[in-house]
């Protein structure tokens, strides 16, 4: 029964997160909030535990519904890769959220949300079949939207709205698609190279068209182009839910599912060369495009971020959709990256939001010599996020491009232009920060703001933590590669 | 990590040393000078050692890190990148020496020298780098901490100076990386040294056309030209040396534009071995560079961005010699010589110079020629280094620079004469092509003249317009502390040392960069000093007299009319619009792309919701002018409250109603067709 404590990562979050819901009376006391760090450290740990004792090879079976409709958990390398991801930021960002929801008064039911979501992020992770993904995917929308709403002001209104509308939408077309598989292919277990016998089908059109369905319909969560619009609204939400949810756990569970369905239900030779890939090629570059010029356009320092996300977001599709091993391998290295790079620019901007109250990028001027320790952070997230050499972010567009060029044609040299392109954009988009906020100009008035100063340790210690990742990544990724590509070849 | 752990220490000392300063800069002052001084001197006095042991034992030291940033580093070092290694340390040195007389009053001095030490590590690393892979991620580092220099002093030209710097890094770095990808899957490697057989082999085997070839080249050559400001990517350099420290400028023009050259130089030795064509193309961006700096040099008035304009253009006298190794193929040793000595030669002067502008920068604050001039009066030592850098710079017989561009001249003619024995088959361009580059060589050689000898003048011979500013500068003695004296001092001595001696100095420098441009040692010793050498100097000589006799003091100077005894002054004739920058790339840049793709973009972004309001108004919203899903009565009594839109659109059933309508569609496609 060694598999069975599976479960718990799962379901420990989700029953706390509940029981912190329902008990009203807690509100004024400070015990339950050390109790959810508590908690989520411990959650962590089992998770760690189940990592480093290959616990989940075999798989199981909670229940089923029907003969094929069950609810199947177990951990393979991609699993294992995204649950190891969220089980090491989940725990700082709580602990970031302490001091950023200080002042809130609804801090319970955010808790409560907040830690739920770990739990089903951790069962998308492990979900060994369509139907299980398909389910905490839905399940994922619900428990986030009222952390979204969150403010329950017009435009947290407004933002929720869309995001419900959206990922419903998107989770029905990937309904579609999970049934047409689970139709076709009895149980929908992921195996790499795909579950679905090309061969068997005499009408290979249609297998492609559900295909882009279920892409889209994943991509809504992914931020695809046209289907991003919730992210950079989404981002009025509190700073840990933009930083740890819309830049980490839900995006990627909706990268992740992609990376399931093309790799693990489809197989990546069914796909290569269709009118189905040269689709989704067409609208992830529109995407990396599209996503980093609003960046630059946009003047809200969170929504900027946001754009960013749409972007990078693409950059790990863009490596999916080259439908090779190597292929995979890059996205699943921009998967674990970006969303150090990304949650660290979050932080920190949150970490200005909160010091300072300012919310705009022009209002940023000379911050960075009142608040060293964010903006030298927040300096390395542009630089890696831009791809400068010496931070995790070129390792992992360094292997976006290869495998693009491995995969040449037409899609593959259009990729890299798509992918330094938008570099530059990126550079332009996060530089202006950092110069605004350390070259403020020799007639800056430094007495406007000389009550900024750098958040207390809740909020620095995931900074510098997270930061601290993407040096070393950036310096010596060997190891992590070498498992990526395992994972990428079939390996594990 | 096997090798000669040395070189790594070489190039992670001083970034280590940036951080250990930055810390004791925030305890103090002084002794964060002195350890910064230590650091350079430090670095400084091993690249000696490794030179002299060099001479004993010519093995190079190579170093590599497997593991390093997913490729690994790999460092070498032989002859050339000892010899540039060395001299970076040299400057470093001086510079930082220099420094702590500058910055005396400057704020930010803390991040200065952060940045700086940073820079020199980076800039070590894209000197000793092996493969192309470690320059590309240590040119990047040096790009982006050199900015600080750029913006150092935060007022609005220097920010504005920095972006633009900035942006063609960024650009650079962004093309060049483009340029890696496509060599590294075109060959499978990047190693240097390699290059050249995997280069033949690839061609061989087709999985690399000449076209491919001559792409991933100008990648290449373009981000490493926009560091080394060759044109048309120069813009960033007349802008960002003036308004930089003078010590940043320094290094700016005597090193950082090397690291560029350094690349071009490895592309084309190894990429383009012996392939006129490519050496055309080089010798032609090289001439326009040439030319179009010492003309800019000549019509500034800024002390600082003249000597940053001659920076640009004796960069287009190295990339001439770049271009000249290509177009001799075997027979480059003199254009191999030329090159690497005028690289040498180029920043040696430029150290000297820029920190003779520092020294007159730091008494006056002021650079433009009218307000400094006659500053220099009435102060030998100052006058006499001053005068070994612009004898040096001009190409006058007896100085270092005169060696380097006798060469260069040397190799045109070599290739110009080949047109008179062989058949023109193989040969590219004409004889008066040829003719015509030497020619415009010359010319550019005589606006050198011209220009130094508009500086020396105008602060050493003449007296200013304002008496009374003329004496305060002859009564200012102290104007340098001995520490700047020295460094000053120490750099300037060498220049006619080298130019004096150029067989016992000059050739065994050339000789270390035998190895690194695949090229030989000449047969026989070159003679400097011969007539057919010393003529082609003194025509260029003659041509800088004349230049600035006729065209600087006539028409780049003018006189009050109403006073025949005034002081004529100097005034900026070049026309305003003629500025690339200006002109062409903001623009294009910052107003005509986003202005597009802003547009475009704002469309895409709500690409989705035009889609849903346009069917909302058509196909799912009959509540039109007429209503037909609410009767008037009650239509009206809700539209006072403005609730039934919002209760309606807003609702969430209205968003699944949209959705379980295209899910029907579908499944209907699905049945028919599945």
């Amino acid at each position: 029964m060694k598999e069975s404590i599976m479960i718990i990562p799962v379901f420990l979050p989700i029953f706390f997160g509940g029981g912190l819901l329902a008990f009203r009376g807690i509100e004024n006391h400070d015990y339950y909030k050390r109790l959810t760090e508590l908690i989520v450290i411990l959650n962590s740990l089992i998770i760690w535990a189940i990592l480093t004792n290959h616990i989940g090879k075999e798989g199981i079976e909670l229940f089923s519904l029907t003969s094929w409709l069950n609810i199947y958990f177990r951990l393979d390398g991609m699993g294992m890769v995204f649950l190891g991801l969220i089980s090491f930021l989940w725990p700082f960002a709580t602990l970031y959220a302490f001091e950023y929801m200080e002042h809130d008064k609804n801090q319970r039911s955010f808790f409560g949300f907040y830690t739920m979501t770990y739990g089903v992020t951790a069962a998308i992770a492990m979900a060994g079949n369509i139907v299980t993904l398909y389910i905490f995917y839905e399940l994922m929308t619900l428990v986030t939207f009222p952390l979204v709403l969150h403010y329950k002001d017009r435009e947290s209104r407004n933002a929720a709205i869309y995001y419900l509308i959206y990922s419903i939408g998107g989770a029905t077309c990937a309904f579609l698609g999970m049934i047409f598989m689970v139709m076709r292919a009895g149980n929908g277990i992921f195996q790499y190279g795909g579950f679905l016998d090309a061969a068997r089908t005499e009408n290979i059109n249609l297998l492609l068209l559900v295909y882009v369905l279920c892409f889209f319909g994943f991509g809504v969560k992914a931020a695809l182009f046209p289907l991003h619009r919730w992210l950079p609204k989404a981002s009025v939400a509190p700073t840990p839910v933009t930083a740890l949810l819309h830049a980490v756990a839900v995006v990627k569970a909706g990268a992740f599912s992609i990376l399931r369905l093309t790799y693990y239900c489809y197989g990546a030779d069914i796909l290569r060369g269709s009118w189905a890939q040269k689709v989704a090629a067409a609208f992830v570059m529109v995407t990396i495009i599209h996503g980093s010029s609003m960046a630059v356009k946009e003047i809200h320092f969170k929504r900027r971020l946001a754009y960013s996300t749409v972007s990078n977001l693409s950059y790990i599709l863009l490596g999916a959709i080259m439908m090779c091993p190597a292929g995979l391998l890059a996205a699943l290295s921009h998967l674990v990256f970006h969303a150090f790079t990304k949650i660290t620019a979050f932080f920190c901007a949150g970490a200005v939001m909160h010091k300072t109250d300012r919310h705009y990028i022009y209002e940023l001027d000379g911050l960075g010599c009142r608040m060293p320790v964010t903006f030298t952070c927040f300096t390395i997230a542009s630089l890696s996020l831009m791809g400068v050499p010496l931070f995790a972010g070129f390792i992992s567009k360094w292997n976006i491009a290869q495998a693009a060029l491995a995969y040449g044609g037409r899609i593959g040299t259009a990729g890299i232009g798509v992918l330094l392109l938008s570099a530059l954009l990126t550079a332009i988009y996060m530089l202006t920060i950092v110069v605004r906020a350390f070259f403020p100009g020799r007639d800056f008035d430094y007495e406007s703001i000389k009550d900024c100063e750098d958040p207390s340790w809740k909020m620095k210690l995931p900074i510098i933590v997270f930061s601290i990742v993407i040096l070393v990544f950036g310096i010596c990724s060997g190891p992590l590669l070498s498992f990526l590509e395992l994972i990428a070849k079939g390996g594990i | 990590m096997e090798g000669s752990i040395v070189l790594l220490c070489l190039v992670f000392w001083p970034m280590a040393g940036a951080l250990l300063s930055y810390l004791i800069g925030r305890k103090n002052k002084t002794i964060r000078d002195l350890f910064a001084d230590f650091v350079v001197i430090l670095e400084c006095l091993i690249m000696v050692i490794l030179l002299v042991q060099k001479f004993r034992e010519p093995d190079p030291l190579v170093f590599s890190w497997d593991e390093f940033c997913m490729m690994g580093i790999h460092l070498e070092l032989d002859g050339f990148r000892l010899l540039y290694g060395f001299i970076a340390a040299f400057m470093w040195t001086m510079t930082t020496v220099f420094s702590r007389e500058y910055f005396r009053h400057h704020r930010n001095r803390n991040r200065y020298y952060l940045f700086t030490l940073l820079t020199f590590g980076a800039t070590m690393g894209v000197f000793l780098s092996a493969d192309l892979f470690t320059t590309f991620i240590f040119f990047e580092i040096m790009s982006l901490t050199s900015y600080e220099w750029v913006a150092q002093e935060e007022n609005i030209s220097a920010l504005r100076a920095a972006g633009t710097y900035m942006g063609v890094a960024i650009i650079g770095g962004l093309v060049m990386l483009m340029g890696l990808f496509l060599l590294y899957d075109a060959t499978g490697t990047l190693t240097l040294s390699q290059m050249g057989d995997a280069i033949s082999n690839a061609v061989k085997a087709g999985s690399l056309t000449v076209s491919r070839q001559y792409l991933i080249g100008g990648l290449l050559v373009f981000g490493f030209g926009a560091k080394a400001g060759m044109f048309p990517l120069h813009i960033w350099l007349p802008a960002a040396h003036p308004v930089a420290p003078a010590p940043a400028s320094a290094l700016l023009s005597g090193i950082l534009t090397k690291s560029g050259i350094f690349g071009i130089l490895a592309v084309t030795c190894n990429l383009f071995r012996y392939q006129p064509y490519w050496g055309y193309v080089i010798v032609i961006l090289g001439t326009l560079t040439m030319f179009l700096g010492a003309l800019l040099a000549l019509f500034s008035v800024d002390l600082k961005r003249v000597l940053a304009c001659s920076s640009m253009s004796q960069i287009g006298f190295i990339l001439i010699g770049t271009g000249m190794i290509s177009l001799l193929g075997e027979e480059a040793a003199l254009a191999a010589r030329g090159t690497l000595l005028h690289m040498v030669n180029h920043s040696l002067i430029k150290l000297v110079l820029f920190m003779i502008a520092g020294v007159v920068f730091m008494n006056t604050h002021k650079l433009n020629l009218n307000e400094i001039r006659g500053f220099g009066r009435k102060k030998p030592l100052l006058c006499a280094t001053f005068l070994m850098g612009a004898l040096g710079i001009g190409g006058i017989p007896l100085w270092n620079g005169y060696v380097s561009k006798t060469l260069l001249h040397e190799s045109i003619l070599e290739y110009a004469g080949l047109f008179q024995v062989s058949s023109a088959d193989s040969l590219i361009g004409t004889y008066t092509f040829w003719k015509c580059i030497e020619w415009i060589f010359l010319i550019s050689g005589g606006m050198t003249v011209a220009y130094m000898m508009k500086l020396f003048v105008a602060l050493f011979v003449e007296k200013n317009t304002d008496p009374a500013l003329q004496r305060k500068y002859d009564r200012n003695t102290s104007y340098w502390n001995p520490e700047s004296k020295i460094a000053i001092l120490v750099s300037a001595v060498l220049l006619p040392v080298m130019g004096f001696f150029p067989n016992l100095v000059m050739d065994p420098l050339a000789n270390l960069g035998v190895g690194f441009m695949n090229s030989q040692v000449p047969a026989e010793k070159v003679v400097y000093f011969s007539a057919s050498n010393l003529e082609g100097a003194f025509s260029s000589i003659l041509m800088g007299l004349l230049i600035y006799f006729i065209f600087v003091r006539k028409i780049l100077m003018i006189k009050d009319k109403d006073d025949p005894k005034a002081l004529p002054i100097y005034v900026d004739r070049w026309p305003v619009w003629m500025n690339l920058e200006n002109v062409v790339y903001r623009p294009v840049l910052l107003m005509i792309l986003p202005g597009f793709f802003g547009i475009l973009c704002r469309f895409l972004d709500s690409f989705l919701d035009l889609w849903i309001v346009l069917l909302r108004k058509t196909l799912y919203r009959q509540t039109g002018k007429k209503g037909k899903i609410f009767n008037a009565n009650f239509k009206a009594k809700m539209a006072v409250t403005g609730l039934a839109e919002k209760m309606y659109a807003g609702s969430l059933s209205f968003g699944l109603f949209l959705v379980s309508i295209g899910i029907l569609v579908v499944l209907v496609v699905l049945f028919l067709y599945g």
